[in-house]
């Protein structure tokens, strides 16, 4: 069949493999059941020093294989410069993900963490990236110093975006989670941990750049990103504040863009100023998150404000969500309420001629993800280390805008103020 | 539509049919497991119980005079569910998405999981350092005894 169903199969195959994976490497441990414990001088050698069980190199992963299937023809769902739009309904692309996670100790102080991540990317494949390769060092007992690639920080959740098991939904809500698609920063950050009395405060500063494909060709890429996250934990509350600024640069190079960018400089001499509102190297933006969740065991609230604001090239907007869900033994229902808006669009020019302007307007629209929608769903953590979910999403997109849909037939779509209702199944697991 | 509502409810049937095969979780231990010491080899002279809480919840990695610290769980059952649930009072479901957070954001390491409880006990015993957790009566004279979790 299609690429995206071999990909999902592969996905799986790998799923199941990996922990035999892991249970080949455990197994080179001496002493991780009692008998080998006992049998470890033989193997080994009654001189051999007996290894430092902390200093070895461990793996571990997690993956979910999940589907989404959209009640409408005409649209595909996607998670907006997350996936490929794909052909398939249901669509196994948008949440299939799998990482294996291997970490060494390099002394007390020092670290190694790496992991790759496969998952469906904006170019449609499931090549597998690095999506950690840093070294961490303990400058004091409360003080990390992290240097290579790590998880982009700007939201709340940035650091479960992929780990699925970790979070009560099949995805973080697109519409708060698109504002801000990038996934690695390659840099430097500092976690400093201190507190007082039962508060717990971490101060994460970080440094570093970003690049992202993006669909049919063409790349975005943050330079000299700076930001500061603050989160502060007392009991069962956290509450997250994080402020990031950044070089922002976005080039266009699929087809779609290039025949646009064709016919606007066969008919008018102001297509070079409107292109530079939609791709170029010069741009800024700044990106603000706010977030609070309450986990007491019985009840978990979650709240996220997150806030774009671009120089060029993407539109202003700001997104949130609310989650409410209720822990019944290992069912976990969830109600979420979320909300994307624009603020200001990429760009307003037009040139006059009704067929390009319906191009620029599809391609503008395209950009513009603002949607409200309201999810219903459970987790069913049914077996260790695995949950179950299922979910509903009705989603109303707002004025012209695709939310975090793809029109199949885009200079054709007709998504201004449509209602979309999707459903989806996914098994997370830990390994 | 009707397709793709029929590969759904199949999937969802498909699913729901192949659980229980699984078994469920340990997330309701029965009966109230014995009560529950933290453990360590020796070099580690005290633990307050709010450090052994930030500890098992991944919220530090060393002792306040900054001696990293290796972490032992026992396998997954009620014994640790109860363990957790007394010190961190989190559920296993809780825990283990807590922890993997932690680990797969390269945060932390998790910690050390022995096999059984006699392999926990020799871990203990025998990696400098270690800190973990046994049921009272479990424990023997080459582990010293930091915390008592019986008095909550």
């Amino acid at each position: 069949m299609n690429r995206i169903f071999r990909a999902a199969c592969a996905t799986t195959l790998l799923l199941f493999m990996a922990p035999g994976l892991r249970a080949a490497v455990a197994g080179e441990r001496p002493s991780h059941s009692g008998a080998t414990a006992a049998a470890a001088p033989e193997q080994d050698g009654a001189s051999a020093p007996q290894p430092d069980e902390t200093s070895r190199f461990r793996i571990s992963g997690f993956a979910t294989l999940g589907m989404v299937a959209t009640g409408s023809r005409d649209v595909r769902f996607i998670r907006p410069s997350v996936n490929h739009p794909g052909g398939e309904n249901p669509d196994f692309g948008p949440d299939t993900v799998i990482g294996v996670h291997g970490d060494i100790s390099l002394g007390a102080r020092a670290a190694l963490v790496l992991q790759a991540i496969s998952r469906e990317s904006t170019l449609g494949s499931f090549d597998p990236r690095a999506s950690l390769a840093f070294v961490s060092y303990a400058l004091t007992p409360n003080v990390t110093v992290r240097m290579g690639r790590v998880r982009v920080p700007f939201f709340m959740l940035s650091e479960t975006i992929d780990i699925n098991y970790a979070n009560p939904w099949i995805r973080p809500p697109t519409e708060v989670y698109s504002l801000n698609p990038f996934n690695e920063l390659d840099g430097i950050d500092f976690l400093v941990r201190t507190g007082i009395g039962g508060v717990n405060i971490e101060i994460h500063p970080y440094y570093g750049s970003s690049i992202l494909p993006i669909y049919q060709g063409g790349n975005s890429h943050l330079s000299n990103t700076r930001g500061l996250n603050i989160s502060v934990t007392a009991g069962s509350l956290t509450l997250f504040a994080g402020h990031t600024e950044s070089e922002f640069a976005l080039k266009w190079s699929g087809n779609d863009f290039l025949a646009l960018s064709a016919a606007l400089n066969a008919v008018t001499p102001n297509a070079a100023n409107i292109l530079g509102k939609l791709s170029g190297n010069d741009g800024f933006s700044t990106f603000s998150a706010l977030g609070a969740q309450w986990d007491d065991g019985r009840w978990l609230l979650i709240g996220e404000y997150t806030r774009l604001d671009s120089r060029r090239y993407t539109h202003d907007a700001h997104a949130w969500e609310v989650t409410v869900a209720r822990r019944f033994g290992n069912f976990t229902p969830y109600l979420t309420l979320a909300r994307h808006t624009e603020d200001k669009p990429v760009s307003t020019d037009m040139t006059g001629i009704p067929q390009i302007d319906d191009a620029l307007r599809a391609f503008i629209a395209s950009r513009n993800l603002s949607q409200r929608s309201v999810t219903l769903g459970t987790r069913w953590d049914f077996y260790r280390n695995t949950a179950l979910k299922l979910e509903f999403n009705h989603a109303r997109i707002s004025g012209e805008s695709w939310g975090s849909f793809f029109a199949r037939d885009p200079m054709n779509a007709r998504m201004r103020d449509r209602s979309i209702n999707t459903i989806g199944v996914s098994v997370d697991v830990t390994f | 539509m009707h397709n793709t509502l029929g590969a759904f409810v199949f999937s969802v049937l498909a699913l729901m049919t192949t659980a229980p095969l699984a078994g469920p979780p340990e997330t309701q231990g029965k009966a109230r497991p014995a009560e529950v010491v933290i453990v360590t080899s020796g070099g580690i002279k005290v633990l307050s119980r709010e450090e052994a809480a930030q500890l098992f919840l991944g919220q530090r990695t060393t002792l306040r005079d900054g001696t990293p610290v290796t972490l032992i769980d026992l396998p997954a059952g009620p014994a640790r569910n109860h363990f957790y649930r007394e010190l961190t009072g989190k559920n296993p479901v809780q825990v283990r998405a807590n922890w993997s957070r932690l680990v797969f954001s390269g945060r932390v390491r998790p910690p050390l999981e022995a096999g059984s409880q006699s392999e926990a006990l020799e871990l203990l015993a025998r990696t400098p350092n270690a800190i973990g957790y046994l049921p009272a009566n479990a424990s023997d004279n080459r582990l010293k005894i930091l915390l008592n979790l019986s008095g909550s």
